[in-house]
């Protein structure tokens, strides 16, 4: 299981002046869903771009099925990445796509690829240049999950798809893995919808790693309580306080780590509400936290450096 | 399967880039040249068209769009930049070898029906037509890859540095040019290249020819190898 099929080290990527990747690390394991979180302009594309050699490193190395990928023909195979602003050619209609993905992937189901397809209500025979942006979505989701390679990317897959659609995608993706496992990496920033699904997040942010955790954990990394403002602050003093809002007299503050027994049961006695942070939540004040300290965290989920700073002065 | 003969394949699913085009302009351009052929007095003795070219020229497009189109969509598909290179070029390699085969079979049949029963010329251009059918065929077929190579390293310089990579490209050519140009005056080397270029025969030319198709190609491999989707 814990097979790693991705080894990035040290991997840094600048254009010009702007760093898009800096110093990353990061590791992937074989069979799991991934999400790769974080703002536009995060270097989440970069990131993807690196791992499927579609774009070239400045430093550092990366590794995908154990060896570099570039112009590797036994790793490229394995390996699909749409990309969100992915080109087609001029003249092809969905279903060129389709058969020119059907010639490259050993494992390309096109029975699956046509069921998508009308579950997407995509016009096969009409030029992908004049397609929705909807549509233009569906084709790459459609390529991504019917091409069942090893290593699949989806870079911001809903892009102009409806809720139903969305929906479609996440629970054809689920079933889909469930039949045959692969390691998917879910890039998205509409985080609570994808939540669901991930196994192991990953929060880029200026092109660096700020969170790389199984989701499980994640999930129990912060804690939200909210009552009155005095017994919210003596409950709270001395945490880490991701983030305070006072509404008249009421607070709710967003506590960094997990509650013990004892503590939830202080809590209660206090009157306070306890409630779980979406991961959503989560990334945002993770995100912000990193961006407002000088030169970012890269501590991973501990935040270690945060601890010392109580103050809600941002 | 051998992954450069997908790229083929891939190239190859809309017919029309490769194949349907290219009749269409070899036919059209056949046709109305027997049109003119007939409509000009026989009096004029053999009637000339240059309407062979005409193909050519559009495999100039053709190489600029096997590239824009096609590569980034084959990188989506995790193809090497070798082997979308080895696929494009081989298949383009086989389309100039067959229409070249076909210009020399034509130019036999123009000549040997006094050009259509209209004394017209179209394939069997003087120059080449009289030197033997293999001459004939690899002057064709190094005209047609030089024109795709050239097209295609053009989309692959504009692939990697945009806009101002083409520019740098073309003007560090005409600086060659004009410099060469200068040079020759200079030296007063004219009247030897003008010596020289008489003695050029479809042979030499081709020649001369092939090996810059084979600069172009290296070139455009080299430049393709570093290029981003």
């Amino acid at each position: 299981m814990n097979t790693p099929i991705v080894q990035v080290e040290d991997l840094c990527r600048s254009y010009r002046d702007v760093k898009a990747l800096d110093r990353v690390n990061l590791t992937l394991e074989q069979d799991k869903i991934y999400g790769l979180l974080g703002r536009n302009g995060a270097g989440k594309t970069t990131l993807m771009s690196m791992l499927t050699a579609q774009g070239f490193p400045s430093s550092g190395s990366v590794l995908v099925f154990g060896e570099a990928p570039y112009e590797n023909e036994r790793v490229l195979r394995r390996i699909c990445f749409i990309r969100e602003s992915q080109k087609y050619p001029d003249d092809f209609k969905p279903m060129h796509a389709f058969k020119s993905a059907a010639l490259f992937y050993k494992n390309w189901d096109n029975d699956l690829a046509l069921s998508l397809a009308q579950d997407f209500q995509l016009p096969m025979k009409r030029r992908i240049k004049k397609l929705s942006r909807g549509q233009l979505s569906a084709v790459g989701v459609i390529i991504g999950l019917a091409s069942r390679a090893e290593l699949t990317f989806f870079d911001e897959p809903y892009l102009g798809l409806d809720a139903v659609a969305r929906q479609l995608f996440y629970d054809r993706l689920l079933a889909d893995y469930s039949e045959f496992p692969r390691t998917i990496v879910l890039s998205s920033h509409l985080i609570d919808e994808v939540a669901n699904l991930l196994e192991h997040v990953i929060i880029i942010d200026n092109g660096r790693i700020i969170v790389d955790d199984d989701a499980e954990n994640i999930r129990g990394q912060a804690i939200n309580v909210a009552g009155t403002a005095a017994r919210v602050e003596a409950f709270t003093a001395g945490r880490t306080i991701l983030h305070r809002e006072q509404l008249g007299a009421l607070q709710s503050v967003t506590l960094d780590g997990a509650l013990s027994t004892a503590e939830r049961r202080e809590a209660q006695e206090l009157g306070l509400e306890i409630g779980s942070v979406s991961l959503q939540q989560y990334v945002i004040r993770k995100t912000l936290d990193a961006g407002l300290s000088p030169g970012g965290t890269h501590q991973g989920t501990q935040g270690a450096d945060s601890k010392n700073r109580t103050g809600v002065a941002r | 399967m051998n992954r450069a003969v997908a790229v083929a394949r891939m190239q190859l699913i809309n017919k029309w880039t490769f194949l349907g085009i290219p009749a269409v302009i070899i036919g059209g351009s056949f046709l109305f040249s027997l049109v003119i052929f007939a409509l000009i007095p026989s009096s004029v003795g053999v009637k000339y068209s240059g309407a062979g070219q005409a193909v050519m020229w559009y495999f100039f497009g053709l190489g600029i769009q096997s590239l824009t189109l096609s590569f980034p969509f084959s990188q989506g598909l995790s193809v090497s930049r070798r082997n979308f290179f080895l696929g494009t070029v081989g298949l383009f390699t086989v389309l100039a070898s067959a229409i070249s085969a076909l210009y020399v079979v034509s130019g036999i049949v123009e000549k040997a029906t006094n050009g259509w029963g209209l004394q017209g010329r179209m394939f069997a251009i003087s120059w080449v037509a009289d030197r033997s059918w293999f001459v004939q065929w690899f002057f064709y077929f190094v005209l047609m890859m030089f024109l795709f190579l050239l097209g295609f390293w053009a989309a692959t310089v504009y692939k990697r540095w945009q806009a101002t990579g083409v520019l740098v490209m073309s003007l560090s050519f005409a600086v060659l040019v004009v410099a060469a140009i200068a040079l020759i005056t200079w030296q007063g080397w004219w009247p030897a290249v003008g010596a020289w270029l008489i003695t050029l025969t479809p042979l030499s030319l081709g020649t001369l020819a092939f090996a810059f198709v084979l600069i172009l190609g290296i070139a455009a491999f080299t430049t393709l190898r570093r290029a981003t989707p």
